[in-house]
């Protein structure tokens, strides 16, 4: 609970720094010019060429260029062996800000410890490591995975007439948001005793095994109530095994993601049902704004981790269906 | 003897002994293991003996099966054919871009047909004629395909999503007839031709003289430069034909299974589990199935009792591992079989 505590303790106060930023803005622009101009920035992503980051690295680009900053993208391409290198040639060249995407909650814990006790203020983006830094920006991963939970029992629990079967198929098992969700999951499945887990397998991301997941479990189980995808872009894959074996209308395909057009497509085709968006693009200008803080020296009272929560954006199909929760790149 | 009479020749000669004595014990022992599985997952996997769930891993394994066959044909010619993944998506790829972009579904395949030969011959060429090994050969274009793709088609994208409203998208990943996909038939006719290919073409006979004896092959005057053209070419096309269906299928066209996945390792897996031994000149269609059986069972029955991701890989390592050294103890190494590259 004290733990918690702080957390909207630091929330809070990160979104009063932010937002008295936004309110004095041409002054803090102008005299964060002045400050920041020449500082060096470096984002190291798990990959670019995905929506999510791209999204990312769009808006704070935009930020370097009104600061007059650098900032330079490196990118791992879904290699983590690549990601461990590249970040430790970051360290290497002492940037101001060093923004790393975390694939695991381990991978990069030792690195990110090394950079920060060298004086780099290290934001992580997204995916949180379990090892603290200046600041983090991204999902409440707790909150998405509490709330597709709950409203998953209220779709398929007791009283709905489903048979409450739920198949969940994370990223991966280690990876910070599928550890995270399926903990807050099935914390709210444990009180409700009709919801019955048939299987919880990782689909590496990749939309193909999500699919074979599906069409396997869809077979063994066909009075399946609901999917729990953890990535809209694997999802697609198990949503359209739905599909395919005939059952969109009574399996429901829930999932989250950055929320870019391509999400509202799949809901709009009946593809997936539900999309937990974290608006990647707002995420983005987050990002940016919190790189700005942090070249300026801002930091909490007592040297925590400042916690930006993504706002959520729910994309749900059937009549209240809104393609403009989407954003296009 | 020029090059069509040794052909001729190498056709009417005796078919090798493929498929029986000790030399397919490893296949045998698969075959047995395939058997266990299914006898035991029957009775302790409830939903694992239906009808609805052998199409579910018919369907499943229509990919690997395809893949299989053009890997099974180059490892028998003594070759490998590392590209053989990043060929699949490339080929998913022109197809998905041509059909999204409007082009008509037979125009798009023509092109897709044609992009994926050149590609073989290219491989075939690099190998055969600048007489580059197969492996690096294949590393590399394998490279150079997904890097030309990403960035100069797809313009740094991972993902190429296939709409199911798009109705050829829908045809290859539909039912033909209830009870049978799109996928099974390319599956079934892939493993005809292939059959059609090593059993009764005459290429098919110079093939497996090259897998026994490259350098002999060559002597006696068989065609092996046009053979492994006709071999990587071969390889090329089933690539294609997998990425089709996979695309349809899950509705993208994924670069990280080039780059990250372990598809090019099962694929390895399946032929060499059948029991084409990697130094070539053995194996056929049969072969094949045996190995694609295993692994289709192995991985359904894995995911119908929950098993994670990284437990499925464990276990699949620990199968190859105890059908080798069966094999091994069953059929030890002489003087014919302990070769370079014999396994």
């Amino acid at each position: 609970m004290p733990y918690r505590l702080g957390n909207i303790f630091r929330t809070a106060a990160t979104a009063v720094l932010i937002g008295a930023c936004a309110l004095i803005g041409t002054n803090i622009v102008a005299q964060a010019d002045s400050n920041i101009a020449g500082k060096k920035v470096i984002f190291v992503p798990i990959a670019m060429g995905i929506s999510l980051t791209e999204g990312w690295a769009r808006r704070m680009r935009e930020h370097a260029a009104v600061h007059g900053y650098s900032l330079d993208v490196r990118d791992a391409a879904f290699n983590t062996a690549t990601m461990a290198e590249l970040v430790a040639k970051a360290i290497s060249e002492k940037p101001d800000v060093l923004v790393v995407h975390n694939p695991t909650v381990q991978l990069l814990a030792r690195q990110i410890k090394q950079a920060e006790s060298e004086g780099i203020k290290v934001l992580q983006i997204n995916l949180q490591s379990n090892q603290p830094s200046a600041a983090f920006v991204g999902a409440n991963w707790e909150r998405i995975g509490r709330e597709i939970a709950e409203d998953i029992v209220k779709e398929c629990g007791a009283g709905s007439g489903k048979s409450g079967k739920v198949a969940i198929i994370p990223g991966q098992l280690t990876a910070a948001d599928s550890v995270i969700m399926n903990e807050a999951a099935f914390k709210v499945f444990e009180q409700h005793k009709e919801i019955e887990v048939v299987s919880n397998q990782a689909s590496d991301w990749e939309p193909e095994k999500a699919r074979q997941i599906t069409a396997t479990v869809l077979q063994q189980h066909p009075d399946l109530c609901a999917i729990f995808g953890h990535w809209d872009v694997h999802t697609m894959g198990a949503g359209n095994a739905v599909k395919d074996a005939g059952k969109a209308d009574s399996v429901l395909v829930y999932s989250t993601g950055g929320g870019d057009d391509v999400a509202c497509k799949a809901v709009e085709d009946g593809i997936q049902d539900r999309i937990w968006s974290y608006d990647a693009d707002g995420q983005g200008r987050d990002a940016g704004t919190m790189v700005d803080l942090l070249l300026q020296g801002a930091a909490t009272a007592d040297g925590s981790m400042m916690i930006v929560d993504s706002p959520m954006k729910i994309i749900k199909a059937g009549e209240g269906f809104d393609p403009s929760l989407c954003w296009k790149m | 003897m020029n090059s069509t009479n040794a052909a001729n020749a190498a056709a009417m000669t005796p078919t090798p002994r493929r498929g029986v004595g000790r030399k397919n014990m490893l296949e045998r022992v698969v075959a047995v293991a395939t058997l266990v599985l299914v006898v035991v997952f029957s009775f302790s996997i409830d939903g694992f003996a239906t009808l609805g769930n052998l199409r579910v891993i018919l369907s499943n394994s229509a990919s690997l099966a395809i893949l299989s066959c053009g890997m099974a044909v180059v490892i028998i010619s003594r070759g490998l054919d590392l590209s053989l993944i990043a060929q699949m998506v490339a080929g998913a790829t022109i197809f998905g871009i041509l059909i999204s972009s409007g082009v008509t579904a037979p125009a798009a395949l023509l092109v897709a047909i044609v992009a994926m030969v050149v590609f073989g011959f290219l491989n075939a060429w690099l190998i055969a004629y600048v007489e580059i090994p197969a492996m690096l050969a294949t590393l590399a274009s394998s490279m150079f395909l997904v890097g030309l793709l990403r960035f100069a088609i797809l313009r740094g994208e991972f993902l190429l999503l296939l709409p199911k409203s798009n109705p050829t998208v829908a045809f290859l990943a539909g039912d033909i007839v209830p009870g049978i996909s799109m996928p099974v038939l390319l599956m079934v006719a892939t493993l005809a031709a292939t059959w059609f290919l090593l059993n009764r073409a005459s290429v098919g006979r110079v093939v497996y003289a090259m897998g026994d004896n490259f350098q002999a092959a060559r002597l006696a005057g068989l065609p092996v430069r046009t053979s492994t053209i006709v071999v990587y070419v071969f390889s090329a096309v089933t690539a294609l034909i997998a990425g089709l269906i996979m695309a349809a299928a899950s509705g993208a066209v994924d670069f990280r299974t080039v780059t990250n996945g372990t598809l090019l390792f099962d694929v390895i897996l399946v032929v060499v589990l059948g029991g084409i031994p990697l130094r070539g000149g053995r194996g056929g269609v049969r072969n094949i199935v045996v190995g694609v059986a295993l692994i289709a069972i192995m991985r359904n029955g894995m995911t119908l009792m929950d098993f994670t991701t990284q437990t499925q890989d464990m276990l699949k390592g620990l199968v190859l591992l105890t059908a080798i050294v069966t094999d091994n103890y069953l059929n030890p190494r002489d003087a014919e079989t302990d070769t370079v590259g014999d396994l």
